[in-house]
């Protein structure tokens, strides 16, 4: 609580202050706060902190000022030219009020600009003899995209979606129909499937999809009416160049040699998402891990950081903003805290020796050590693995809120710019429940408000501690 | 040439030039440390410490060491701060500038002592 008091405090500082020295001003109170406990060393702490603001305050504002002012006076002094972009008198009224006038014009040529544009490119293209469907009235179709979806950027999809012909139409079919066979889990079903997406395109259904959403929509119904698998999906995504380097589910499609260097250095820069660690009172262990990185690019961070905490007496997983990352991370992290082998389940993987954790890590002390893991409604994907399967394990109490729920267990099959199909390529091996958290989230054993999880796990930690 | 802003030395400048004079120290431990050699007196807050040690580095009387892990007290990375030679000179010159007025104020007689 007093953190975020002092959190907001220190927004009153100019943002190149904040920038520079924010996390170690933020570090020394929490230092401060630590080690002065009770009623009189806490109120001193707020009287220093207090008078500290009204000391530094004008102090760093003044320290900015005279660096603008003593700018131009340093560059004038050493010959160089300068130019005066504060004015120090009032502009003219007439320039004012031309500017005035101007805006305004602007501003109404717009709109009038917009529309004048847009049914231009509706009726152009329905002109240049590409079929739209059936026999309906342009006004209508220049109409329909917005009312089917309502919530999109209106410019690119409707563009993107008056442009859907019969041909492309027969191209997503195909493709749809070709990668099911080739990757669904069940050979049979896959057939099936594909026979009723032909069955349907033949009766002519198809056309009544005028726009990429909508035949998006359609195809999926279609596979799933046959198969019922939830997991399977034909998406639409309007923003081409989003769609090249991204999947339905925004994770980023087989990196090139380029981006995995710029991944490696913004990992390191970003401590791999090691967020925070910390010794609590009472040797409890903290970490805010925030996704689970690559392995091959962050186990020497990951082994360094469980080493430093090998000696607590009990740990404290924060993944409150952790969205998930890499199924190998996370059971890699696991693997410190069991002293046996013990099976791992991943719903986007078949079962293999992979399956397993690498338990025990050589010379891990946190095996019989309690675990809490704090979560929220941002958890996600692999943070919720994390935290499903230590739950499923009775081997970790979960405080905070109910994950977000999502298991994401389809492959992502890009068919063009715009298209592609998240088909579940496996059938995993789910020992607890045929459910798991997907759609649904996982259930914290203690259910707190994401912001209240560190106090009340601490608590928690603090008294299975004393009751030893 | 614009003027310096530790010209004169502000105390708490003098104080953090004071508490590196002995070993590379954290922010934290600089507070401590500056508690310490003031009986308490002078408790740095954050906002206070971090703008002179951002002056002192501007005028390079300190410098920043690389960022290490303090595995001792909590293993987090913390930044390091070191005197340079031309801290070290500064305040010893604010230090004989202290003296000379300590001798003026015991000619005076407002301050009692044998020596300074």
């Amino acid at each position: 609580m007093s953190e975020k008091i002092y959190a907001l405090l220190l927004r009153l500082y100019p943002s190149h202050f904040r920038q520079a020295y924010g996390d170690s001003a933020m570090q020394l109170f929490r230092d401060r706060a630590r080690d002065e406990k009770g009623f009189f060393p806490k109120l001193r702490l707020w009287l220093d902190m207090l008078a500290d603001l009204v000391i530094s305050l004008p102090r760093e504002y003044g320290n900015a000022h005279s660096a603008l002012i003593a700018a131009p006076v340093s560059q004038r002094l050493e010959g160089a030219p300068s130019f005066f972009v504060l004015e120090s008198e009032a502009p003219r009224p007439g320039a004012l009020l031309l500017g005035g006038v101007l805006s305004l014009t602007a501003l109404a040529a717009f709109p009038v600009l917009l529309s004048e544009l847009h049914p231009r490119t509706q009726n152009g293209s329905s002109a240049s003899g590409q079929q739209l469907g059936r026999s309906q009235s342009s006004p209508q179709q220049a109409h329909q995209p917005k009312s089917q979806d309502p919530g999109k950027p209106a410019d690119r999809a409707a563009a993107g979606n008056a442009n859907l012909d019969d041909a492309e139409r027969q191209r997503v079919v195909d493709a749809a129909v070709a990668d099911l066979k080739q990757y669904y889990v069940d050979r049979e079903e896959a057939q099936k499937m594909a026979d009723a997406l032909l069955a349907h395109r033949k009766r002519g259904e198809d056309d009544a999809a005028a726009n990429g959403q909508a035949l998006a929509g359609l195809l999926t119904k279609q596979m799933r009416e046959v198969s019922h698998d939830m997991h399977l999906e034909l998406a639409y995504i309007p923003d081409a160049m989003l769609a090249s380097r991204y999947d339905a589910l925004g994770r980023p499609l087989e990196p090139t040699p380029d981006d995995r260097e710029h991944f490696r250095s913004a990992m390191e820069q970003n401590n791999c998402t090691f967020e925070k660690i910390e010794m609590l009172p009472h040797d409890i262990g903290y970490l805010k891990l925030n996704s689970f990185p690559d392995l091959s690019i962050c186990r020497p961070k990951a082994e360094a950081t469980m080493a430093s905490l090998n000696h607590v007496n009990a740990i404290l997983f924060d993944l409150r903003d952790n969205r998930g990352g890499q199924p190998e991370m996370v059971s890699f992290v696991a693997g410190y805290l069991f002293d046996h082998p013990e099976y791992w389940y991943n719903p986007r993987e078949n079962t293999t020796q992979k399956s397993w954790t690498q338990s025990p890590v050589k010379g891990s002390k946190l095996a019989d050590k309690p675990v809490y893991v704090l979560t929220s409604a941002r958890t996600a994907s692999g943070a919720e693995q994390f935290c499903y399967n230590l739950k499923m394990l009775k081997r970790a109490t979960l405080v905070g809120e109910t994950t977000s729920g999502s298991a994401h267990s389809g492959v992502w099959h890009r068919i063009d710019e715009h298209f592609g199909m998240g088909i579940p390529e496996v059938k995993p091996v789910n020992p607890y429940a045929k459910s798991d958290w997907e759609g649904t989230g996982v259930e914290p054993d203690v259910k707190v408000k994401a912001e209240d999880a560190l106090k009340t796990a601490e608590d928690l930690a603090l008294r299975k501690l004393q009751k030893k | 040439m614009p003027k310096r802003k530790l010209d004169p030395l502000p105390s708490a400048a003098f104080q953090i030039l004071l508490a590196l004079a002995g070993e590379d120290l954290h922010g934290y431990a600089i507070m401590r440390q500056v508690a310490q050699q003031t009986d308490g007196r002078m408790r740095l807050g954050p906002g206070t410490l971090y703008s002179s040690i951002q002056s002192l580095l501007e005028e390079k009387f300190i410098e920043e060491l690389d960022a290490r892990v303090d595995t001792k007290a909590s293993p987090d990375r913390r930044r390091y701060y070191r005197l340079t030679s031309a801290g070290r000179k500064i305040a010893r010159s604010e230090a004989e500038r202290l003296a000379d007025l300590l001798r003026v104020a015991r000619t005076r007689k407002i301050l009692r002592g044998d020596y300074v």
